[in-house]
């Protein structure tokens, strides 16, 4: 390719460079304005034209506007053995307003930084309800994460969010904003209530036990660096009142009685039931237990995921705790 | 850092420029400043081996200078064996030591290493300076001159593989020259030619096919699945001249005019066409520095030589196999092309001209299902997929194979991407820099997603 020029067409030629820097920069400003005019994400960091309502459908980023919604004083927290419990449920057996923030695939990492969302957005919280399933129980203080999650969306700061925002992802989901204000779509759930059994899973029939003995080895250490970091978060917020809430698995995959991860599941509770107690409307529910309910699979979607009876019998369990703390029931 | 990475594009790139804006107008420190940003580019992935590089370079350097000073061809011949050596190390030892451990069924030695990033790259550099000196053809250079020729960074790390002939005299010359506008209106065309080919063509093939052959890999490709996994062949295809059109459109941001890689190759007629418009850098160091000096050199009697000449042939594709990757069916793909390549060089000799469009569609067919071997990543999971082709996709897959029907088009009926950039820049058009503006924030946006995907080269 020949590259010489005339001087007369340099000139035209810096036109041309000219032009294709000011488009692009034209074209980034237009995209910048439009995402803090909209706010794609309903995060609160900007939006100044005040679209309403929640237009996403993954909790993952949907519950950054979920969890700043001052119609909502109380929330649920967890993953998906949180999901099923209802938020209206629980708003009627307590007379709170219940809002479900649980996403599915998080651990303790993702949590907390729900929880601190929660928490930063009403300065005055009724009730925090927090599914601690064994993922809480884990023993590398890294507090590792299992799939992808937005940490920048629930980051304190304009800039950190802002600079994400100019992704494909943000402005199609700026597109369904727009879609929301316009009317064209129509909101996704604010109480964040999901029901998995919809997804039409067949029956659940539970794995045979296996047949060697349990493994009883000693438990070497009991920390939980994950229920540590609860511990803190729960330290600064005295005044508001916490459930947590050890979600039900089907009774014949709990860990064998006398075996190590039976001894470690113990130890683990033991650490969640410490940090509640003693403290005000306050308890820790243990529905990871060998029960009628439990034992029946008709209860369950799969090993780990109960169905609605269940639930409605875990909402009354924990409405209970709220109104007299751990002087009340603390399983099923 | 990637050339589609945001650390490369918003950061790198345009300090490097302002930098080198700085530099121009002094002749001594445009070789020195050049070299230095392209040593930070290389040890962003991991600055170790900068050590590796710097070595390389000065060792290859006091070779030459040596073999200069004395006229021993050993200097020459001891510094192409320790590369290889050490491309041999880093690339092929766990490969041997497999194949070792198979044949004599016992463990043998595993290496923990990383493959330097371009190593293979920097290896025929040196390789091609070294053996065009020992022919009398390559003059002495500098040492900053021959380090700027090895790290440049826009090529050393997946090529073009620039001959020294074809850049050396364009190092240290004056970027911001008269009609600089022009060169500079060149460069980011190709870079945004080159994004699109890469964003828009070969990713959205990639998130198409890699879950196919990851399927491959753990048993048969069902209900017509297997027919998508053909397109790998346009995924590479624009993920490397994509990955080459950014390295030259950004060669002349720094005044280097690198060399073109691709030609339209899946618009060739016959496959020895085909092998001069792909990968034509590592095709001309392959003819030039393995097939020639295979072919030519005498052994046995005259009547064989034509035997030896096909040889050579496939023994040359067979090696362009193995330089891909430590894996037999890098081999077994290039012995297939090696083998096709002697039946058409026959076939042209002695067999009866073919219309072109009839030569197009077998090239064509033959490069898309060896593609297959190349990518599958074992025998099975290729066979996998050939079994699968017995089954015809249906219509609704068919629908979200788009992205594979456009590459296709693109591949068999555009031009060559250096053929589209002239025609874009002809003429100092401001339309045309006002579109190629808002595509490249349009492929900012893509690229914001940060899943972008590697160019697959990288790992060669």
């Amino acid at each position: 390719m020949n590259l010489s020029t005339s001087s007369s067409d340099s000139q035209a030629w810096g036109r041309w460079l000219a032009t294709f820097l000011c488009m692009a920069a034209l074209g980034a400003c237009m995209i910048f304005a439009l995402v803090i005019l909209v706010d794609p994400y309903d995060s609160g960091h900007f939006g100044f034209i005040g679209i309403k309502g929640i237009s996403d459908e993954s909790p993952r980023t949907a519950n950054a506007s979920r969890g700043r919604d001052p119609q909502f004083s109380a929330a649920v927290f967890g993953n998906s053995t949180g999901q099923l419990l209802k938020p209206t449920e629980l708003s009627q057996a307590t007379g709170l307003r219940f809002v479900q923030l649980t996403i599915p695939g998080t651990g303790p990492r993702e949590q907390i930084v729900l929880l601190r969302w929660f928490v930063r957005h009403h300065a005055r919280a009724d009730a925090l309800v927090i599914v601690t399933d064994p993922v809480w129980c884990i023993d590398d203080p890294a507090l590792p994460i299992f799939n992808p999650f937005p940490f920048w969306l629930y980051s304190d700061s304009p800039i950190e969010y802002l600079g994400q925002l100019f992704s494909s992802r943000a402005l199609g989901r700026l597109v369904r904003r727009v879609e929301l204000g316009l009317g064209l779509r129509t909101p996704s759930a604010p109480d964040g209530y999901w029901n998995y059994e919809l997804l039409g899973h067949g029956e659940f029939r539970p794995a045979p036990p296996p047949n060697e003995p349990a493994d009883t080895a000693a438990v070497a250490e009991t920390q939980f660096p994950a229920i540590e970091q609860l511990a803190g978060f729960i330290a600064n917020v005295p005044n508001i009142p916490v459930v947590l809430v050890m979600p039900p698995m089907i009774a014949s995959d709990l860990p064998r009685p006398g075996g190590r991860a039976a001894a470690r599941l113990a130890a683990c509770k033991g650490a969640l039931a410490r940090l509640v107690a003693g403290r005000p409307h306050s308890n820790f529910l243990d529905f990871r237990v060998d029960d009628p309910l439990t034992r029946d699979q008709k209860n369950f979607l799969d090993a780990g995921h109960y169905r609605a009876p269940v639930a409605r019998r875990m909402e009354q369990r924990i409405a209970e705790s709220l109104r007299v703390g751990n002087a009340g029931p603390t399983t099923f | 850092m990637l050339f589609n990475d945001y650390a490369f594009l918003l950061v790198f790139l345009p300090a490097s420029l302002v930098i080198y804006r700085f530099a121009d107008p002094h002749p001594q420190w445009r070789i020195g400043v050049l070299v230095i940003l392209s040593f930070v580019f290389y040890s962003y992935w991991n600055p170790l081996f900068i050590i590796l590089l710097a070595l390389s370079i000065t060792v290859n350097w006091l070779a030459a200078r040596g073999y200069l000073a004395t006229k021993r061809g050993g200097f020459i011949t001891g510094s192409i064996v320790a590369n290889l050596a050490v491309l041999g190390f880093f690339k092929y030892a766990n490969f041997v030591s497999d194949n070792l451990a198979y044949l004599f069924e016992r463990p043998l030695w595993h290496f923990n290493i990383a493959l330097p990033l371009g190593i293979s790259f920097f290896t025929f550099h040196h390789i091609m300076y070294l053996v065009d000196l020992r022919r009398g053809k390559a003059p002495d250079y500098s040492l900053g001159r021959y380090a700027l020729y090895i790290s440049f960074f826009p090529q050393s790390i997946a090529g073009p593989l620039a001959r020294w002939s074809e850049v050396m005299h364009q190092f240290g010359r004056q970027a911001y020259a008269p009609g600089w506008q022009r060169q500079f209106a060149v460069g980011v065309t190709f870079i945004v030619i080159g994004l699109i080919e890469k964003t828009w063509l070969a990713d959205p093939l990639g998130r198409l096919l890699d879950p196919i052959y990851a399927q491959a890999i753990h048993g048969p490709v069902t209900n017509g699945n297997s027919w998508p996994a053909l397109g790998f062949a346009f995924q590479v295809l624009f993920d490397f001249a994509g990955y080459c059109d950014v390295a030259i459109g950004v060669g002349l941001l720094f005044g280097v005019q690198l060399p073109y890689n691709f030609n339209a190759p899946l618009r060739s007629t016959n496959l020895q066409d085909f092998w001069q418009r792909w990968h034509i850098t590592l095709m001309t160091f392959l003819r030039d520095y393995v097939f020639m000096p295979l072919s030519n050199v005498k052994i046995g009697r005259k009547r064989y030589r034509l035997v030896q000449h096909f040889s050579a042939m496939l023994l040359t594709m067979a090696l362009c196999g193995l330089w891909h990757g430590a894996s037999w069916t890098f081999v077994l793909w290039g012995a297939l092309h090696g083998c096709a390549l002697v039946i058409v060089s026959l076939w042209r000799r002695y067999g009866p001209r073919l219309p072109a469009l009839l030569g197009w569609a077998l090239t064509a067919i033959f490069v898309l299902l060896t593609c297959v071997i190349f990518r599958a990543g074992s025998l099975e999971a290729a066979m996998n997929i050939y079994r699968g082709l017995a089954e015809l996709p249906d219509l609704e897959r068919s629908l979200r194979s788009a992205p594979i029907i456009i590459a296709a088009l693109c591949a068999f009926l555009l031009p060559a991407s250096q053929d589209i950039v002239a025609g874009l820049t002809e003429r100092p058009k401001t339309a045309i820099a006002a579109v190629l503006g808002l595509a490249a924030v349009a492929i900012l946006v893509e690229l914001g997603d940060r899943d972008a995907y590697e160019f697959v080269y990288f790992q060669f």
